[in-house]
Protein backbone atom coordinates (compact mmCIF):
# COMPACT_ATOMS: atom_id res chain seq x y z
CA UNK A 1 0.00 0.00 0.00
CA UNK A 2 1.21 3.49 -0.83
CA UNK A 3 1.86 5.94 2.00
CA UNK A 4 0.97 9.62 1.74
CA UNK A 5 3.06 11.59 4.23
CA UNK A 6 1.23 14.78 5.20
CA UNK A 7 2.91 15.22 8.58
CA UNK A 8 3.27 18.92 9.37
CA UNK A 9 0.64 19.96 6.80
CA UNK A 10 -2.39 21.87 8.04
CA UNK A 11 -6.04 21.43 7.13
CA UNK A 12 -7.37 21.31 4.45
CA UNK A 13 -4.14 20.15 2.69
CA UNK A 14 -4.07 16.49 3.87
CA UNK A 15 -7.62 15.85 2.60
CA UNK A 16 -6.95 17.67 -0.68
CA UNK A 17 -3.90 15.45 -1.20
CA UNK A 18 -5.89 12.29 -0.43
CA UNK A 19 -8.59 13.31 -2.92
CA UNK A 20 -5.95 13.99 -5.61
CA UNK A 21 -4.18 10.71 -4.89
CA UNK A 22 -7.28 8.54 -5.35
CA UNK A 23 -8.87 10.57 -8.18
CA UNK A 24 -7.55 8.47 -11.07
CA UNK A 25 -7.45 5.15 -9.22
CA UNK A 26 -9.76 2.15 -9.49
CA UNK A 27 -12.36 1.38 -6.80
CA UNK A 28 -10.78 -0.55 -3.96
CA UNK A 29 -7.51 1.43 -4.19
CA UNK A 30 -5.99 1.92 -0.74
CA UNK A 31 -3.62 4.54 0.59
CA UNK A 32 -2.15 5.05 4.05
CA UNK A 33 -2.26 8.69 5.18
CA UNK A 34 0.03 10.05 7.86
CA UNK A 35 -1.25 13.33 9.25
CA UNK A 36 -0.74 15.04 12.59
CA UNK A 37 -3.19 17.87 11.95
CA UNK A 38 -5.82 17.86 14.73
CA UNK A 39 -8.60 18.37 12.17
CA UNK A 40 -7.68 15.27 10.12
CA UNK A 41 -9.37 12.65 12.32
CA UNK A 42 -12.83 14.30 12.43
CA UNK A 43 -12.59 15.62 8.87
CA UNK A 44 -11.58 12.34 7.22
CA UNK A 45 -14.65 10.72 8.76
CA UNK A 46 -16.85 13.59 7.49
CA UNK A 47 -15.13 13.45 4.07
CA UNK A 48 -15.81 9.71 3.84
CA UNK A 49 -19.49 10.29 4.69
CA UNK A 50 -19.77 13.05 2.08
CA UNK A 51 -17.87 11.33 -0.74
CA UNK A 52 -18.75 7.66 -0.12
CA UNK A 53 -15.12 6.59 0.29
CA UNK A 54 -14.10 4.77 3.45
CA UNK A 55 -11.63 5.63 6.16
CA UNK A 56 -10.26 3.47 8.90
CA UNK A 57 -8.73 5.42 11.77
CA UNK A 58 -5.73 3.31 12.80
CA UNK A 59 -4.52 5.85 15.33
CA UNK A 60 -4.87 9.63 15.62
CA UNK A 61 -2.10 10.13 13.04
CA UNK A 62 -2.57 7.13 10.72
CA UNK A 63 -5.54 6.55 8.44
CA UNK A 64 -6.26 3.85 5.84
CA UNK A 65 -8.36 5.18 2.97
CA UNK A 66 -10.20 2.97 0.48
CA UNK A 67 -11.67 4.38 -2.72
CA UNK A 68 -15.33 3.53 -3.23
CA UNK A 69 -17.03 2.22 -6.36
CA UNK A 70 -18.70 5.52 -7.26
CA UNK B 1 -32.42 57.53 25.65
CA UNK B 2 -29.48 58.45 23.43
CA UNK B 3 -26.06 57.04 24.21
CA UNK B 4 -24.32 60.33 25.25
CA UNK B 5 -27.14 60.96 27.72
CA UNK B 6 -26.71 57.47 29.18
CA UNK B 7 -23.07 58.24 29.95
CA UNK B 8 -24.02 61.60 31.45
CA UNK B 9 -26.76 60.22 33.69
CA UNK B 10 -25.01 57.07 34.83
CA UNK B 11 -21.52 58.20 35.84
CA UNK B 12 -22.16 58.31 39.63
CA UNK B 13 -21.84 55.23 41.83
CA UNK B 14 -25.46 54.12 42.46
CA UNK B 15 -24.54 52.83 45.94
CA UNK B 16 -23.52 56.29 47.25
CA UNK B 17 -25.77 58.91 48.84
CA UNK B 18 -25.60 62.03 46.63
CA UNK B 19 -28.48 63.24 44.50
CA UNK B 20 -26.71 62.15 41.32
CA UNK B 21 -26.08 58.74 42.85
CA UNK B 22 -29.75 58.42 43.69
CA UNK B 23 -30.77 59.07 40.10
CA UNK B 24 -28.12 56.56 38.97
CA UNK B 25 -29.64 54.04 41.41
CA UNK B 26 -33.05 54.68 39.86
CA UNK B 27 -31.60 53.98 36.40
CA UNK B 28 -30.02 50.77 37.67
CA UNK B 29 -33.28 49.60 39.24
CA UNK B 30 -35.29 50.43 36.12
CA UNK B 31 -32.80 48.46 34.04
CA UNK B 32 -33.08 45.48 36.40
CA UNK B 33 -36.86 45.57 36.11
CA UNK B 34 -36.59 45.69 32.31
CA UNK B 35 -34.31 42.63 32.27
CA UNK B 36 -36.46 40.79 34.82
CA UNK B 37 -39.47 41.23 32.55
CA UNK B 38 -37.75 39.87 29.46
CA UNK B 39 -35.71 37.12 31.14
CA UNK B 40 -38.68 36.00 33.30
CA UNK B 41 -36.73 36.07 36.57
CA UNK B 42 -37.11 38.22 39.69
CA UNK B 43 -35.17 41.49 39.61
CA UNK B 44 -33.41 40.56 42.86
CA UNK B 45 -32.12 37.39 41.16
CA UNK B 46 -30.27 39.45 38.54
CA UNK B 47 -26.53 40.14 38.75
CA UNK B 48 -24.53 42.02 36.15
CA UNK B 49 -21.08 40.87 35.07
CA UNK B 50 -18.44 42.96 33.34
CA UNK B 51 -16.75 39.69 32.34
CA UNK B 52 -19.59 37.61 30.87
CA UNK B 53 -17.57 34.38 30.75
CA UNK B 54 -16.88 34.61 34.48
CA UNK B 55 -20.57 33.69 34.78
CA UNK B 56 -19.82 30.09 33.78
CA UNK B 57 -17.59 29.69 36.82
CA UNK B 58 -19.82 31.62 39.24
CA UNK B 59 -22.95 29.86 37.99
CA UNK B 60 -21.50 26.34 38.12
CA UNK B 61 -18.93 26.34 40.96
CA UNK B 62 -21.42 28.15 43.23
CA UNK B 63 -23.80 25.17 42.93
CA UNK B 64 -21.23 22.40 43.45
CA UNK B 65 -21.06 20.74 46.83
CA UNK B 66 -18.86 17.91 48.04
CA UNK B 67 -21.46 15.27 47.19
CA UNK B 68 -22.66 16.64 43.85
CA UNK B 69 -21.43 15.53 40.42
CA UNK B 70 -21.04 17.93 37.49
CA UNK B 71 -22.77 16.58 34.36
CA UNK B 72 -22.09 18.52 31.16
CA UNK B 73 -21.98 17.79 27.44
CA UNK B 74 -19.40 17.60 24.66
CA UNK B 75 -21.03 20.54 22.84
CA UNK B 76 -20.95 22.80 25.91
CA UNK B 77 -18.75 25.90 25.86
CA UNK B 78 -15.00 25.37 26.43
CA UNK B 79 -15.35 27.47 29.61
CA UNK B 80 -17.35 24.56 31.07
CA UNK B 81 -14.73 22.02 29.95
CA UNK B 82 -12.15 24.13 31.82
CA UNK B 83 -14.28 24.09 34.99
CA UNK B 84 -14.71 20.30 34.77
CA UNK B 85 -10.93 19.91 34.31
CA UNK B 86 -10.20 22.11 37.31
CA UNK B 87 -12.31 20.13 39.79
CA UNK B 88 -10.51 17.98 42.36
CA UNK B 89 -9.61 14.32 41.75
CA UNK B 90 -12.62 13.03 43.73
CA UNK B 91 -15.26 14.92 41.78
CA UNK B 92 -15.35 12.72 38.59
CA UNK B 93 -17.48 14.96 36.35
CA UNK B 94 -19.49 13.23 33.62
CA UNK B 95 -19.38 14.39 30.01
CA UNK B 96 -22.46 13.36 27.99
CA UNK B 97 -22.13 12.88 24.22
CA UNK B 98 -24.49 14.70 21.88
CA UNK B 99 -26.24 12.70 19.16
CA UNK B 100 -25.51 13.55 15.50
CA UNK B 101 -28.37 16.03 15.65
CA UNK B 102 -26.88 17.63 18.77
CA UNK B 103 -29.41 16.32 21.29
CA UNK B 104 -28.24 15.32 24.77
CA UNK B 105 -29.76 12.33 26.55
CA UNK B 106 -30.09 13.35 30.22
CA UNK B 107 -31.82 10.10 31.27
CA UNK B 108 -28.88 9.02 33.44
CA UNK B 109 -28.96 12.03 35.78
CA UNK B 110 -28.81 11.21 39.50
CA UNK B 111 -30.89 13.22 42.04
CA UNK B 112 -27.84 15.03 43.54
CA UNK B 113 -26.31 15.97 40.15
CA UNK B 114 -25.54 19.47 38.92
CA UNK B 115 -26.33 19.48 35.20
CA UNK B 116 -25.44 22.13 32.63
CA UNK B 117 -28.12 22.85 30.04
CA UNK B 118 -27.22 24.75 26.88
CA UNK B 119 -30.49 26.12 25.52
CA UNK B 120 -28.94 26.90 22.14
CA UNK B 121 -25.47 26.21 20.74
CA UNK B 122 -23.81 29.40 19.60
CA UNK B 123 -22.06 27.77 16.63
CA UNK B 124 -24.70 25.52 15.12
CA UNK B 125 -27.88 26.89 16.69
CA UNK B 126 -28.75 23.43 18.06
CA UNK B 127 -31.68 23.75 20.48
CA UNK B 128 -31.99 21.16 23.24
CA UNK B 129 -35.44 19.62 23.13
CA UNK B 130 -35.24 18.14 26.64
CA UNK B 131 -35.05 21.17 28.91
CA UNK B 132 -36.70 20.00 32.13
CA UNK B 133 -33.96 18.05 33.90
CA UNK B 134 -34.47 15.74 36.81
CA UNK B 135 -31.71 16.67 39.26
CA UNK B 136 -30.96 18.98 42.18
CA UNK B 137 -29.24 21.85 40.35
CA UNK B 138 -29.29 23.11 36.78
CA UNK B 139 -26.95 25.72 35.30
CA UNK B 140 -28.54 27.17 32.16
CA UNK B 141 -26.31 28.53 29.39
CA UNK B 142 -28.55 31.04 27.65
CA UNK B 143 -25.65 33.00 26.14
CA UNK B 144 -26.61 32.16 22.54
CA UNK B 145 -30.39 31.88 22.92
CA UNK B 146 -30.89 35.21 24.65
CA UNK B 147 -34.62 35.59 25.21
CA UNK B 148 -35.67 33.30 22.33
CA UNK B 149 -36.06 30.23 24.55
CA UNK B 150 -37.63 30.37 28.04
CA UNK B 151 -35.83 29.06 31.12
CA UNK B 152 -36.80 25.58 32.31
CA UNK B 153 -38.91 25.41 35.51
CA UNK B 154 -36.16 24.13 37.79
CA UNK B 155 -33.26 26.39 36.77
CA UNK B 156 -30.78 27.21 39.54
CA UNK B 157 -28.42 29.64 37.82
CA UNK B 158 -28.61 31.08 34.30
CA UNK B 159 -26.21 33.11 32.18
CA UNK B 160 -27.01 35.53 29.33
CA UNK B 161 -24.80 37.69 27.15
CA UNK B 162 -25.89 41.19 26.19
CA UNK B 163 -24.74 40.69 22.57
CA UNK B 164 -27.50 38.07 22.05
CA UNK B 165 -30.08 40.90 22.01
CA UNK B 166 -27.77 43.16 20.01
CA UNK B 167 -26.75 44.98 23.19
CA UNK B 168 -23.21 46.18 23.93
CA UNK B 169 -20.49 43.54 24.38
CA UNK B 170 -18.71 43.11 27.70
CA UNK B 171 -21.87 42.62 29.72
CA UNK B 172 -23.26 39.37 31.07
CA UNK B 173 -26.25 38.68 33.28
CA UNK B 174 -26.09 35.91 35.84
CA UNK B 175 -29.37 35.03 37.51
CA UNK B 176 -29.21 33.05 40.72
CA UNK B 177 -32.55 31.54 41.67
CA UNK B 178 -33.80 32.27 45.18
CA UNK B 179 -34.56 28.54 45.40
CA UNK B 180 -30.99 27.51 44.52
CA UNK B 181 -28.48 26.38 47.08
CA UNK B 182 -25.76 28.71 45.79
CA UNK B 183 -22.58 29.70 47.62
CA UNK B 184 -20.13 32.27 46.30
CA UNK B 185 -17.07 30.31 45.07
CA UNK B 186 -14.91 33.48 44.96
CA UNK B 187 -13.21 35.07 47.99
CA UNK B 188 -15.79 37.53 49.36
CA UNK B 189 -16.64 39.55 52.47
CA UNK B 190 -20.24 40.47 51.74
CA UNK B 191 -23.28 39.05 49.98
CA UNK B 192 -22.49 40.47 46.53
CA UNK B 193 -22.49 37.77 43.88
CA UNK B 194 -20.00 39.42 41.55
CA UNK B 195 -17.04 41.45 42.78
CA UNK B 196 -18.19 44.34 40.55
CA UNK B 197 -18.70 47.18 40.01
CA UNK B 198 -20.20 46.73 36.54
CA UNK B 199 -20.45 49.63 34.10
CA UNK B 200 -23.84 51.31 34.60
CA UNK B 201 -23.77 52.92 31.10
CA UNK B 202 -23.43 49.41 29.60
CA UNK B 203 -26.29 48.10 31.75
CA UNK B 204 -28.62 50.96 30.73
CA UNK B 205 -27.65 50.65 27.05
CA UNK B 206 -28.25 46.90 27.16
CA UNK B 207 -31.66 47.37 28.83
CA UNK B 208 -32.68 49.70 25.99
CA UNK B 209 -31.33 47.17 23.49
CA UNK B 210 -33.30 44.24 24.95
CA UNK B 211 -36.55 46.26 24.76
CA UNK B 212 -35.96 47.18 21.14
CA UNK B 213 -34.71 43.68 20.20
CA UNK B 214 -37.82 42.04 21.71
CA UNK B 215 -40.11 44.40 19.79
CA UNK B 216 -38.24 43.74 16.52
CA UNK B 217 -38.18 39.98 17.06
CA UNK B 218 -41.99 39.86 17.08
CA UNK B 219 -42.08 41.40 13.61
CA UNK B 220 -38.94 39.91 12.13
CA UNK B 221 -38.66 36.32 13.35
CA UNK B 222 -40.58 35.05 10.31
CA UNK B 223 -38.15 36.88 8.00
CA UNK B 224 -35.13 35.40 9.83
CA UNK B 225 -36.65 31.90 9.47
CA UNK B 226 -37.22 32.43 5.74
CA UNK B 227 -33.66 33.72 5.24
CA UNK B 228 -32.30 30.69 7.09
CA UNK B 229 -34.16 28.35 4.73
CA UNK B 230 -33.02 30.34 1.67
CA UNK B 231 -29.38 30.08 2.73
CA UNK B 232 -29.65 26.36 3.48
CA UNK B 233 -31.39 25.58 0.20
CA UNK B 234 -28.97 27.67 -1.84
CA UNK B 235 -25.88 26.06 -0.32
CA UNK B 236 -27.29 22.53 -0.65
CA UNK B 237 -28.36 23.02 -4.27
CA UNK B 238 -25.62 25.25 -5.64
CA UNK B 239 -22.36 24.59 -3.79
CA UNK B 240 -21.19 20.97 -4.14
CA UNK B 241 -19.29 19.19 -1.34
CA UNK B 242 -20.84 21.37 1.35
CA UNK B 243 -21.87 20.19 4.80
CA UNK B 244 -24.47 21.99 6.91
CA UNK B 245 -24.87 21.49 10.64
CA UNK B 246 -28.45 20.38 11.46
CA UNK B 247 -31.03 23.20 11.50
CA UNK B 248 -31.55 24.65 14.99
CA UNK B 249 -32.22 28.27 15.94
CA UNK B 250 -33.12 30.30 12.87
CA UNK B 251 -30.54 33.05 13.40
CA UNK B 252 -27.54 30.70 13.26
CA UNK B 253 -26.09 28.61 10.43
CA UNK B 254 -22.84 26.65 10.33
CA UNK B 255 -21.68 25.55 6.88
CA UNK B 256 -18.48 23.77 5.83
CA UNK B 257 -16.94 23.39 2.40
CA UNK B 258 -14.66 20.50 1.50
CA UNK B 259 -11.14 21.31 0.18
CA UNK B 260 -11.42 24.96 1.26
CA UNK B 261 -9.09 26.82 3.61
CA UNK B 262 -11.37 28.60 6.11
CA UNK B 263 -8.91 31.37 6.87
CA UNK B 264 -8.80 32.31 3.17
CA UNK B 265 -12.57 31.99 2.92
CA UNK B 266 -13.22 34.27 5.91
CA UNK B 267 -10.68 36.91 4.82
CA UNK B 268 -11.90 36.90 1.20
CA UNK B 269 -15.52 37.31 2.37
CA UNK B 270 -14.38 40.11 4.73
CA UNK B 271 -12.66 41.88 1.80
CA UNK B 272 -15.96 41.72 -0.05
CA UNK B 273 -17.84 43.25 2.89
CA UNK B 274 -19.22 40.21 4.72
CA UNK B 275 -18.28 39.52 8.36
CA UNK B 276 -18.48 35.80 9.15
CA UNK B 277 -16.88 33.68 11.86
CA UNK B 278 -15.31 30.22 11.52
CA UNK B 279 -14.93 27.06 13.58
CA UNK B 280 -12.06 25.67 11.52
CA UNK B 281 -8.68 24.91 13.09
CA UNK B 282 -6.76 27.26 10.81
CA UNK B 283 -8.81 30.24 11.99
CA UNK B 284 -8.71 29.35 15.72
CA UNK B 285 -6.16 30.84 18.10
CA UNK B 286 -5.39 27.38 19.53
CA UNK B 287 -5.26 25.76 16.04
CA UNK B 288 -7.87 23.19 17.14
CA UNK B 289 -10.99 22.54 15.09
CA UNK B 290 -14.36 23.37 16.66
CA UNK B 291 -15.17 20.74 19.30
CA UNK B 292 -18.87 21.24 18.51
CA UNK B 293 -18.54 20.42 14.80
CA UNK B 294 -16.30 17.44 15.62
CA UNK B 295 -18.83 16.16 18.20
CA UNK B 296 -21.66 16.36 15.66
CA UNK B 297 -19.56 14.75 12.90
CA UNK B 298 -19.84 17.89 10.75
CA UNK B 299 -16.85 18.75 8.53
CA UNK B 300 -14.59 21.23 10.36
CA UNK B 301 -12.50 22.44 7.39
CA UNK B 302 -13.68 25.37 5.29
CA UNK B 303 -16.23 26.26 7.97
CA UNK B 304 -18.16 29.51 8.29
CA UNK B 305 -20.66 30.51 10.96
CA UNK B 306 -23.39 32.90 9.98
CA UNK B 307 -25.48 35.02 12.32
CA UNK B 308 -28.63 36.44 10.73
CA UNK B 309 -29.33 39.79 12.36
CA UNK B 310 -32.70 41.55 12.32
CA UNK B 311 -31.56 44.21 9.85
CA UNK B 312 -30.35 41.73 7.17
CA UNK B 313 -32.35 41.96 3.93
CA UNK B 314 -33.16 39.30 1.31
CA UNK B 315 -31.17 41.30 -1.25
CA UNK B 316 -28.07 41.30 0.97
CA UNK B 317 -28.44 37.54 1.46
CA UNK B 318 -28.75 36.97 -2.30
CA UNK B 319 -25.55 38.96 -2.96
CA UNK B 320 -23.77 37.17 -0.14
CA UNK B 321 -24.69 33.73 -1.46
CA UNK B 322 -23.46 34.56 -4.97
CA UNK B 323 -20.18 35.87 -3.52
CA UNK B 324 -19.89 32.78 -1.30
CA UNK B 325 -20.37 30.40 -4.24
CA UNK B 326 -17.81 32.26 -6.40
CA UNK B 327 -15.32 32.43 -3.51
CA UNK B 328 -15.59 28.71 -2.69
CA UNK B 329 -15.08 27.87 -6.39
CA UNK B 330 -12.10 30.21 -6.62
CA UNK B 331 -10.43 28.80 -3.49
CA UNK B 332 -10.88 25.22 -4.71
CA UNK B 333 -8.88 25.87 -7.90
Amino acid sequence: METLDCLGKRCPLPIIEVAKKIADQDPGFKVLLLSDDPASAPDLVAWARMTGNSVEVIDQKTFEITKSAN
Amino acid sequence: MALPHIFEASWPDPTKLGVDSKSAAVLLNESKETFAGHLKVRSDEINFLGEPNLGFYLGIAGLLSTDSRLVYSNIDRMEIFAIADSLGPNSSPLQLKASKTGQIDFAGLAPKDLATLQLCNRETGTIQSQRELNCESVFVDATASGIRIPLPQNWSTALWESTSWAGPSGLGILAVSKKANWKNPLPHLDSRINPGPTSLPLIVASALAIDSWAADEKNLSAKIAAINLDIRNYITNNIPDSDLAPHGADHLISASFLYVNAEQLVTTLADKGFAVDSGSACSATNMQPSHVLAALGVLTQGNIRLTIHHAITFDEVKTFLEVLKATVEELRK
